[in-house]
């Protein structure tokens, strides 16, 4: 299954190196493939480097594709971390 | 979207570019990766005119414009300064005609002064511009120079693609990138990868974190972009998969278009992976020399074989 997503980034420093710990951190246990798309750039969000790279600011829009049987499960951990700020709020 | 104002911001030095007129214009589209010369074009002949072109007008052009009347020298700047028309330069720094800067302004089209000639100018920016259209794609993986051989280990997250990358660099051998690779498709075709500005030398290894490679081992360990020569994909080793134990099939992969050769390497303890790494990196140095190991054998072997027959049918005729 494959569920494509938009979220808005909403922590004021944007995607800095502690958001993108914490987002391969919650997919360590997942099984789905993850995508980033952001400004053109398509990128395999485990990786901490990939996430640092697209150096997303606050009030960017991010698409999250999952793809695999958890991929419901995934997308919604993905969504409530972007959504709490990463606990940064 | 690559606009005449990126172009300019990104190569007026080099280019030695002034902005005369048309500053309206500067969000103009560049869409084609080519330059033109408009020389016949001034006559008024238009026929297979392409308008999305930069325009260069050199020493003919300008020369052949003055000799025209004012009104037939504006109406002739007209026709070509279509609304696709990214942006005109003058070489050499010739002073622009007055209806050229006008036309520009009226038509909002970039005017820009250099300071190369024409044809300098035309090799120069198509140059540029090729490389700024060329396909490109962004991958996973890690991008290293082993012997000069540019390798792009592939694989899923955590099998050991970084650890590998600085395996190699501890043996001398240089990274590129770590985990993305930018690839770019370069006229011939071949592929060039580099790594994204931000993350540049920077690895993260885990059970570390984040490390910059370029002041941990210095200089000599990294560089900017490679061509990539060979593509190695690290798995897990798998009981049930066959693979490779001779080597007289070349496998490939296909980035972009360009046919890579592909090698599956199985990653299991015991096994060295940067050991191997450098092998496949060497035995594709000495198979570009023309010598490959595994279908050298084969040949002497076939030969081996066919002395044997001739021996034993000779044996066989004598009794």
């Amino acid at each position: 299954m494959k569920i494509v997503r938009k979220v808005k980034v909403k922590n004021s420093l944007g995607l800095h190196t502690r958001p993108a710990a914490s987002i391969v951190k919650l997919l360590q246990p997942r099984k789905s493939a993850v995508q980033f798309t952001h400004k053109h750039e398509t990128i395999n969000a485990r990786s901490i480097m990939s996430i640092l790279m697209l150096a997303a600011r606050k009030n960017t829009v991010i698409e999250i594709s999952v793809e695999g049987d958890d991929a419901e499960l995934t997308m919604q951990h993905l969504v409530d971390a972007f959504e709490s700020e990463f606990g940064e709020k | 979207m690559y606009l005449v104002k990126h172009f300019y911001e990104q190569h007026s030095k080099y280019l030695g570019l002034v902005l005369l007129a048309g500053s309206a214009g500067l969000s103009r589209k560049i869409n084609k990766a080519e330059v033109h010369r408009p020389g016949l074009s001034l006559t008024g002949y238009l026929k297979g005119f392409v308008p999305a072109r930069i325009l260069i007008f050199g020493k003919q052009e300008i020369e052949f414009l003055r000799e025209l009347e004012p009104e037939v020298r504006m109406e002739r700047l007209s026709s070509i300064l279509t609304p696709s028309t990214p942006a005109v330069i003058v070489a050499r720094g010739f002073p622009p005609p007055k209806e050229l800067i006008s036309a520009c302004d009226k038509a909002n089209v970039p005017l820009f002064r250099a300071t190369s000639t024409a044809t300098n100018l035309l090799s120069r920016i198509t140059f540029l511009l090729l490389e700024e259209f060329c396909p490109s794609v962004t991958l996973h993986g890690t991008l290293v120079e082993v012997f000069g051989v540019g390798v792009l280990i592939q694989g899923e997250s955590s099998v050991g693609k970084s650890e590998a990358a600085l395996g190699l660099i501890e043996r001398g051998h240089r990274l590129i990138s770590d985990d993305v690779v930018r690839v770019k498709r370069k006229e011939g075709p071949y592929l060039v990868g580099s790594g994204p500005e931000l993350t540049r030398h920077l690895m993260e290894i885990r059970g570390i974190g984040i490390i910059n490679v370029a002041h941990l081992y210095g200089a000599v360990c990294v560089r900017p972009d490679k061509g990539i020569d060979i593509v190695v994909k690290l798995e897990e080793w798998d009981d049930q998969h066959f693979y490779d134990r001779v080597g007289l099939d070349d496998k490939f992969i296909d980035i972009l278009g360009v046919s890579v050769p592909f090698h599956l390497l199985p990653v299991k303890p015991g096994r060295d992976v940067v050991l191997l790494l450098e092998t496949i990196g060497l035995n594709h140095r000495l198979k570009d020399m023309g010598y490959n190991s595994a279908k050298e054998f084969n040949t002497k072997l076939l030969e081996t074989i066919a002395k044997r027959q001739k021996k034993r049918v000779g044996i066989e005729n004598r009794a």
